[in-house]
């Protein structure tokens, strides 16, 4: 005990004083925070270009109601669209199309808007850009009133004021949870989101963090001279737990300094009469214990899969290719997520939250996003860490094996061998 | 624990039931018709040895000679492919090789780390506390005049240097058992001496010494037994003592002025000529005090005339037919 005890001590400090540490700790939060109002910047970009369009007409009579639509203005006050032109019921259409389209390549127009003949088909904006997604909700919204227009008429009932029948108020979402309602403005997915990534990237760097400190030890050989002193065992955990302790404390240190910022911000805003962008994140205590709660039990399964990877191997580069073993599953949880967050109550995103090696980064996304029964969030806790005491006995095994095996790296079936033996 | 470490636990007591009825208590390490074998190539071949307990024992050889291989067997990092090994009569373990104080061939020591830390934390896994190791490690860093060095990063150190805070930490808790793989590499003649000098410390303070080297004749006056590796075989063992008196004074050293045709005499096996005279290795049977008379006869001046041992390596050169 006094032994694993050093071996924490000597890897926690060894760790705390590397510049890889202190930069991560100082550098990805910023990171983080650089990317978050990023994405931001580029969701809330308005268009500053009035974009130059014309009208197709093939159903006729349409343009006009169509143009109508269009009349929202950008922030700089100059009108979104312009109508160009507007060609109704062309007798060649494919002609009059081909000339749009050299004239789009040519720069004078940025693109047209064709209204089929049957109102029942698609219509259609060819454009130079269509990933410019400013574009599809006015122009959809605009030719869905037109089109909605032209139908009433044909019925006979003739609107004086079209938009006050055409126009519907925005659709407004609103969290129903255990604890009351929220306006959702897209935080729910965010804090999501954050969950996920918060969890594979820490599994995945300190995994690695201790897979790389067992490498160091073998390649410069002193796993020779700590084998003469202590059990592999003992190593295994010291390292371990040593690597906890830095990521617990980096954790820690993340989370203080956020919390400060959030107060800080909250208590400006106040003080400033705004209302705060943040007043409407709410983070339920309960999801930040499962969080720590998986997190842990994630941890001590993958960083044991990581230190048994870098004790079978005896340089950086085999150890590049046997820690997809321990890389995979995580690696997939980043795949399959997006199943889960649209739909977190399927039998799919029940059964793959269950499963040990997906649990630490799937259940809490299900938490975050609906809470499930708490039988399932027990059962997943419990098979987890059943799951993690095999894995870390197993990982003894093969730890205690490959610390001292040097040359080739061990195929699987090689390493599955070591675990038969001692 | 692993179910498997009970089982050697439990081996291990076995095994000290039966030292204790047996009352061999003499023998710090022994290994019995041990092989091992990488890829085909038989490193160590069917070697057995007994190492006494207070004993300097050199395990010599040229490069390659299955020595490391030997050592690495004891150290249970490696597992022997057959034959037994064991300490203090109980067989190799992990609980075994607690006992050693070990250098081995290659610096074994974190690159990045103080090299007081260093020192310090593996004695203290060694079960001394962190003031006595730090107490020791200054007594032992000012020795090897290393003091001014205490503070820098290991990685910072000259290999003669690294090599010296190597020894320091294999022998800095006083271990029953010192495994000592090449220990003089890299060392100047200055340290090659501190080095020697505290291996005969230690073992007049009680403790056994396996010492392996490829520098035979570096070490023979200081080792009580040798066992001679080459090609994996262990080609002779025992007291060197013992050994030496076998071969008898065969060797004369001869320091004369004035012609030199007497060294062909037939008697002699072969000559080693130096400036002031030469080094001439007798036939079995034959009679020193032949070839003294045929050099006074032809006219030569002698001023020196000596009877000598052979050297370790002239005994390894015969047994093995090489250099």
């Amino acid at each position: 005990m006094r032994k694993t005890w050093l071996i924490i001590k000597r890897e926690y400090l060894a760790g705390v004083k590397t510049r890889a540490f202190i930069l991560t700790t100082i550098g990805l939060p910023l990171m983080g925070a650089g990317f978050v109002l990023l994405i931001m910047f580029l969701a809330n970009r308005q268009p500053t270009q009035t974009f130059r369009l014309v009208i197709v007409d093939e159903a006729g009579g349409m343009a006009w109601s169509v143009s109508q639509g269009l009349d929202a203005k950008l922030p700089n006050g100059q009108p979104e669209f312009t109508i160009v032109e507007s060609v109704d019921r062309p007798p060649s259409p494919d002609r009059v199309q081909d000339d749009l389209r050299s004239r789009i390549n040519s720069g004078a127009l940025d693109g047209y808007l064709l209204v089929p003949a049957d109102l029942s088909q698609s219509a259609e904006l060819h454009t130079h850009n269509p990933g410019n997604f400013s574009l599809e909700g006015p122009l959809t919204a605009a030719v869905n009133r037109a089109v909605i227009l032209k139908r009433l008429d044909a019925r006979g009932v003739h609107v004086e004021d079209a938009s006050a029948i055409a126009n519907a108020p925005d659709l407004k979402l609103i969290k129903v949870s255990k604890t009351g309602e929220s306006v959702e403005k897209g935080q729910s997915i965010g804090i999501a989101i954050a969950v996920v990534v918060l969890l594979y990237v820490s599994l995945v760097a300190y995994g690695v963090i201790t897979m790389r400190s067992v490498l160091e030890e073998k390649t410069t050989r002193t796993m020779e001279v700590l084998v003469s002193s202590v059990r592999p065992f003992e190593l295994l955990a010291g390292k371990v737990l040593g690597v906890a302790g830095l990521a617990f404390s980096q954790l820690l240190i993340w989370a203080v300094s956020a919390a400060l910022l959030v107060s800080y911000g909250a208590l400006m805003t106040k003080a400033s009469g705004a209302t705060s962008p943040t007043s409407d994140v709410h983070i339920p205590g309960s999801l930040v214990v499962y969080v720590v709660l998986f997190f842990v039990g994630g941890y001590f399964l993958y960083s044991a899969m990581f230190a048994a990877i870098g004790a079978a191997c005896s340089s950086e580069q085999d150890a590049q290719y046997l820690q997809w073993i321990a890389m995979g599953p995580l690696v997939f949880t980043m795949f399959i997520y997006t199943l889960i967050l649209t739909d977190p109550s399927s039998t799919l995103s029940i059964v793959l939250s269950e499963i040990p090696f997906f649990a630490p980064v799937l259940m809490p996304l299900r938490i975050s996003l609906q809470t499930p029964a708490f039988w399932q969030i027990g059962l997943s806790i419990l098979l987890l860490f059943l799951t993690a005491v095999g894995v870390i006995y197993a990982s003894g095994k093969i730890y205690r094996i490959g610390v001292l095996m040097y040359g080739k790296r061990p195929t699987i079936p090689e390493l599955a061998r070591w675990l038969r033996y001692s | 624990m692993p179910v498997g470490q009970e089982e050697r636990q439990f081996g291990a007591r076995a095994g000290t039931a039966t030292l204790e009825k047996n009352g061999n208590s003499g023998v710090a390490v022994s290994l019995e018709n041990v092989t091992k074998s990488y890829d085909g190539v038989t490193a160590v071949d069917a070697v057995s040895l007994q190492v006494r307990q207070g004993a300097i024992l050199g395990l010599l050889g040229p490069n390659g000679a299955g020595k490391t291989t030997t050592i690495r067997m004891v150290m249970n990092i490696l597992i022997p492919d057959e034959g037994s090994i064991r300490v203090f009569g109980e067989p190799v373990s992990d609980e075994t090789r607690q006992a050693i104080g070990y250098l081995p061939e290659e610096r074994g020591l974190y690159p990045r780390m103080e090299v007081r830390r260093v020192i310090v934390f593996l004695a203290a896994l060694r079960g001394l506390s962190e003031s006595e190791a730090e107490k020791r490690a200054n007594e032992w860093l000012a020795r090897f005049d290393l003091s001014d060095w205490a503070e820098k990063k290991v990685h910072d150190l000259s290999k003669g240097m690294q090599q010296k805070v190597q020894f320091i930490c294999a022998v800095l808790h006083k271990p029953k058992i010192v495994i000592l793989d090449e220990p003089f590499s890299g060392l100047d003649p200055v340290n090659t001496a501190t080095v020697k000098d505290i291996m005969l410390e230690l073992r007049d303070q009680g403790s056994t010494i396996v010492l392996s080297t490829h520098r035979i004749e570096q070490v023979e006056k200081m080792c009580d037994s040798i066992c001679l590796i080459d090609k994996g075989h262990n080609i002779l063992a025992g007291d060197l003592r013992a050994i030496k008196q076998s071969y008898g004074k065969n060797t004369v050293n001869i320091e004369f002025s004035g012609p030199d045709g007497f060294l062909n005499h037939p008697a002699i096996a072969s000559v080693n000529r130096f400036a002031s005279g030469a080094e001439a290795k007798l036939k079995p049977g034959a009679d020193p005090q032949e070839i003294l008379k045929l050099a006074v006869e032809s006219g030569a001046r002698i001023n020196h005339f000596e009877l000598l041992e052979p050297s370790l390596n002239d005994i390894f050169i015969e047994k093995t037919g090489h250099a």
